[in-house]
Order: C-alpha cells, then structure tokens, then sequence
C-alpha cells in the first residue's frame, strides 16, 4: 500500500484554500486538469456543479478524495468504515448540492458534513466502545501495526487530549483548515479556537516530550 | 513552556504567526522579534517539531472502489434529473434514530395518544353519564312513588282504598263483602265457586264438626313436563277447584319449572293429591292443618249478639214513639251494628271459604337432561360443542384482549413516551460523554 506521506512545509503551512496534497497531484493530472485546477477555486467548482457542470464534482472529488479519507481514516478504527463514510460525505455532497450556500468556505461545508458523520458515526459505536476499553485499545494497536513508531506514539497521544481540543487540533495539523474555518465548521469563536489549539499544542507537546527526548 | 513576563509576545501569538493566523502587523513586528529571540524561536521550534511530529500518524489510500461509488452516483443522478444530484444518494437505510430524533414524530405521536385518550374516554365518559342519569331518573321516580305512598297508600293498593271506604258505606249489599277480601290475592283468574246465600253454608259447617283449614304442598319432578303442566289445571277443575295462581318459568339451558297454587274443595282434596302425585315422582310432601273452630265459633256467637241487638233496635224504633233525637240516636246505632254484622258475616264467609276449599301448593320442575349428552351421535355433537365453546371463548378472549388495549394502552403509551424515551436519550449521551 503506498503511503501518502505529506511533508510539512517550512513555518507556514498551506494556507487555507488547497489541499496540501496539491503538487503531487499536479504531477498525475493532466494539462488540462491543471489548468481547470489552477482556474478554479472549491467555491467556484461547487457552484459550477450546482449549476449542472459534472467534471466540476469530477474535480472536486479527486481534490478531496485523499483528505477526506484520512479525515475519517485517522478517526475511525477500520479503513473499510473509513472509506464508507468518505464516500457517504461525497454522497451528503451530491444529494444537497441543490441547497449548498456560499455562505463559509466550501471546505468548512464539506468537514461540517464530515465531522455530523463522525459524530453520528461514534454514536452508534459509542455503546460498543464505553464497554469495552480493551477491545478498542485493541483495535488501535491492531491498525498502527500499519503505521511506523512515531505514528502510534502520536495516535496515542492524541486520544489522551480533550476531546474538543483534539479535533482542533485534527483539523488544523491533517485537514490544513485556518482558525475561521475550524469555527465555522465546529460552530464557535475564532479565539476559542486559538487558544484551545494553543492548549492542545501544549498537552501534545508533554505527552510526547518523554519520547522525543 | 516558561516565558518571561516582559517578553512582548507570549508563545500563543507565536504559534498563531506559524499558523499564519496573526494579523500583518502584529506578524511582521514578531518576525523581527523572532530573528534576535533566542527564546522565542526555541519555541517556535518547538511548533513545528511537534508539527512534523504529528505527521508521522500516516494513513494508506483509500481504495479504488470508492471512486467508482461515488462517480457511479454522480452519473445515476445525472442520468435521472439533469442537474438533480438529489435522487444520486443511495438511499440510506431507514433507522429508528430518523423517527425518535424527528420534532415532527413527536408531534404525531403527541397527537395519536391525545386522539386516542379522546376517542376512548369521550365515550365511556358520556356512557357513565348516562347510566348515572339514569339512576338518577329512577331515584327521583321512586323518590316520588315514596312519597305518593307516604301520602296514601290508596294509589298503591287500590283494593285497600276499597276497603276504607267500605265501612263507611251506611247500607252494605247483603250479598256480603267476600270478593272484596278474598279477592285481594287473586290477581285473575275465574271466579272461585263462592256461595250464593251465606245461610246455608254458614249453617253447613257447624254440623259437620271441627272446622278444619288445610294445606299440601308437592314438589314433583315431572318425568313428561308438557302433559304434566297441562294436567295440573285440567286436574284443579275436575276436582271441583280452581287455580289461584300459576308462576312457569323456562329458561334456556335450564330445566323448566312451574309452581301453582290451587284451591281445592276440601273433600276432593286426597283425590285430587293422588291424581297430581301419578305426574311425576314426588321428592317432596307436606301437608297441615289448622284448626280454626273456635274463631268461627266466637265469630258466630259474636254475629247472633249483634242480630239480637239489630233486632231490638228495629223494634224499638218501630213500637216506641219520642223525641226526634232519641229517634235518630236509635238510627245510627242501628247503622253500626249493621256494619258489625256485615264484617263479621265477611269473615265468617272468608273462613268458611278457607275450610271448604284446601289450598294446594305444586312445585313442578323438568327433569332437565343434558341436550348434548342424549342423542345417538353423542360424541361428535360433543366435539362440535366443544368446538363451538373454543370459538366462543376465543372471541371474549380477544374481545377482552381489545379492550383492554383500549382501556391501557393509551395511558401506557403515554407514560412511555413520557418516562422512557427521553430516559433513552439521556442515559445514551451519558454513555456518549463518559466514552468522548
């Protein structure tokens, strides 16, 4: 299985906008797909597409094809689960364009659907997992034999912050997404945002600390 | 993550200039901080250490299938609506979560229990109302008959109405008060063979001998009763008696009965017994007697007394002459002993009555056979029976089964939907919470 190892990209990681997987996938795609790539913002492709343009979903798909599976991959246990309900965010897409309003960027809509089914998601095994600790422990340690040693060291990590804490700081190291994104798409102030990533950061940074070292 | 108090820019602010989150002012002044802030770019390294850090939770690449789904749904719904891309999703499986997190559910289900409470207490309401008017209705009527009768019992019992007029009638007929008392038990029926002169028959006793009233009583269970209860009235009246009262009482799926009660001229009586004992087989027997000499004696004495004394008075008043208030005072007593007269013959009659015909009590009962036991195809009409009684038992069984849905039902559904389900939802994000 290849990897899909993203680099980070000096202080300034990419700004809000493109997805960081965006010059590998320069390289796959055609000139032509380039050049629609580089012309279009999300916002303008989801309006293109409500307006009947199918290679305007064609696109955004393949843009957010890879993020929104490890959206769900790095939530969820199972990849299989993971990529159903990628899918089924694609599909929420295809069903409400009619009703899509720029009113917050396309890709605050898009993880807004993404997060309700994760929510939903984890409501439905929320039973399963407050039962049995061990077994979902289990199952972690089952998925990072996949991943390399930093990998379950962060994972790890990661499950011991608030939960709140936690996807703001998801969204905002794996999704790329700015501070007014992340509000929007988890309904709340922008400072709040701030100073909980900021209270993330640091709990993460102790947590880690003893491996670092 | 310690910082000096005087530093101009705490590390928050540092992390938001990584993130590019901080305003170009406030950016640019911290830029140039960071290049002579040892401190400050140990913490900005620090940013992005853990940065890179967090990088290594990798993830694989979503299969191929999943394009394939999703383009799959994108070309459905294009080929379905146009521009449409609403009838592309796959329909989701209905869940329960859709109905029980729905508002409008909730509205309906609201509705259906208020209807339902409406639909079935409205009406039992309504039918408790009427019965209790209805009672209340006869309450009043009786209420009112009560009170007529406090008032006068006249209404109640016209013949005793009769019977206080009647002394004050100054000239009885003198052929005597007999239907007047004797009738008062005998709601119909012929006229009982009552003599026609009272002399004769008063006389007649006093020379036979002891002045005896008697009385049978038979029960008999009757092996034919159809022939038996037509006997029993053909038998009264060729013994010279008649009947007084007769009470027949069939009832489904039970054995009939009939109970009579005749008079029967006293020398006739052991004939007639012997006649009606041949009806069926007798389980029981009773006869009395009571002799009832001495009052007609007292009554005859006192009678003869009371003649004397008319007798006088009537010879008084016709020999001797005087004042013309003597002469009326003469009158009335004369109307009273009339009077006297009068009921006593009316009770001597009564008792006479009593003597000459002996009353007669007969309990006539069916023998009552099993209709399903008898008959040649005994067993199958037991098996349909049996079968009839299963259906019958099943029906009130579901019958019950209804009503009592409709009668629980609704106030349990209603303390469901009032206790349990929001328990559910409360408990469910409990667990939701302790697992987040």
């Amino acid at each position: 299985m290849r990897r899909c190892k993203c680099e980070v990209k000096g202080a300034h990681p990419a700004k809000a906008g493109w997805p960081r997987q965006r010059q590998s996938q320069q390289q796959e795609l055609g000139l032509e797909a380039v050049r629609v790539f580089f012309m279009n913002s999300d916002d303008q492709l989801i309006l293109e597409f409500q307006h009947g343009a199918r290679e305007a979903f064609v696109e955004l798909f393949e843009r957010y094809r890879e993020p929104m599976y490890g959206f769900f991959r790095r939530r969820l246990d199972y990849p299989a689960r993971a990529e159903e309900l990628a899918q089924e965010c694609f599909l929420a897409l295809l069903q409400n364009v009619e009703r899509y309003e720029p009113r917050a960027s396309f890709r605050s809509y898009l993880y807004g659907i993404a997060i309700h089914l994760v929510a939903a998601e984890r409501r439905k095994a929320g039973r399963e997992v407050a039962e049995n600790e061990k077994l979902d422990s289990r199952a972690v340690g089952g998925n990072a034999a996949e991943n390399n040693d930093a990998g379950i060291w962060v994972r790890k990590a990661l499950q011991h912050l608030e939960q709140s804490e936690r996807e703001i700081l998801m969204l905002r190291e794996y999704e790329q997404l700015s501070y007014g994104e992340i509000a929007a798409v988890l309904r709340m102030p922008v400072n709040t945002v701030r100073s909980r990533l900021f209270r993330a950061r640091s709990a993460l940074k102790n947590q880690l600390m003893p491996v670092k070292d | 993550m310690e910082r000096n108090a005087q530093h101009a820019f705490d590390a928050e602010e540092v992390m938001a200039y990584l993130d590019g989150e901080l305003e170009a002012r406030r950016a640019a002044a911290l830029a140039a901080h960071l290049v002579g802030c040892s401190e400050c770019q140990e913490v900005a390294q620090g940013f992005r250490a853990l940065s890179e850090r967090m990088l290594s939770f990798e993830v694989e690449h979503p299969s191929a299938g999943m394009n394939e789904t999703v383009l799959a749904a994108l070309e459905s719904a294009k080929a379905s609506s146009g521009n449409t891309a609403k009838a592309a999703a796959a329909p989701r499986a209905w869940q329960w979560r859709d109905f029980v997190v729905h508002p409008r559910a909730w509205a309906f289900v609201g509705a259906v229990v208020v209807v339902a409470i409406l639909a079935v207490g409205i009406p039992s309401s309504r039918h408790v109302d009427e019965v209790a008017n209805s009672r209340a209705r006869s309450e009043k009527s009786n209420g009112y008959k009560s009170w007529l009768s406090k008032d006068g019992t006249s209404l109640e019992h016209p013949e005793d109405f009769a019977d206080v007029k009647r002394p004050a009638d100054p000239l009885p007929a003198s052929r005597g008060a007999i239907p007047v008392f004797s009738d008062r038990a005998l709601p119909s029926g012929p006229p009982p063979p009552v003599p026609s002169s009272d002399g004769e028959e008063l006389k007649a006793p006093e020379s036979v001998g002891p002045m005896i009233v008697q009385t049978a009583s038979l029960n008999i269970l009757a092996t034919n009763y159809d022939e038996a209860s037509a006997a029993i009235e053909r038998l009264a009246a060729a013994h010279g008696g008649y009947v007084e009262k007769l009470d027949a009482k069939a009832q489904t799926g039970n054995a009939r009965e009939l109970t009579a009660a005749l008079r029967i001229p006293t020398r006739q009586l052991d004939g007639f017994l012997a006649d009606v004992r041949k009806l069926g087989h007798v389980e029981e027997e009773t006869r009395s007697n009571e002799e009832v000499s001495d009052q007609y004696v007292d009554l005859q004495a006192r009678l003869k007394s009371a003649r004397a004394t008319e007798q006088r008075l009537i010879e008084l008043l016709g020999t001797r002459t005087g004042k013309l208030q003597d002469v009326l005072e003469a009158e009335r007593e004369l109307a009273r002993v009339r009077g006297e007269i009068e009921a006593m013959q009316g009770q001597s009659a009564i008792l006479v009555h009593r003597v000459n015909y002996a009353t007669v009590q007969v309990d006539l009962s069916e023998e009552y056979r099993q209709v399903l036991g008898s008959g040649p195809s005994s067993t199958g009409t037991k098996i349909r029976n049996a079968a009839v009684e299963g259906f019958t038992s099943l029906e009130a069984g579901a019958v019950a089964l209804v009503v009592f849905v409709f009668a629980v039902g609704p106030s349990l559904l209603f303390w469901l939907a009032i206790l349990l389900v929001p328990g559910w939802f409360v408990w469910k994000r409990f667990r939701v919470r302790a697992q987040g």
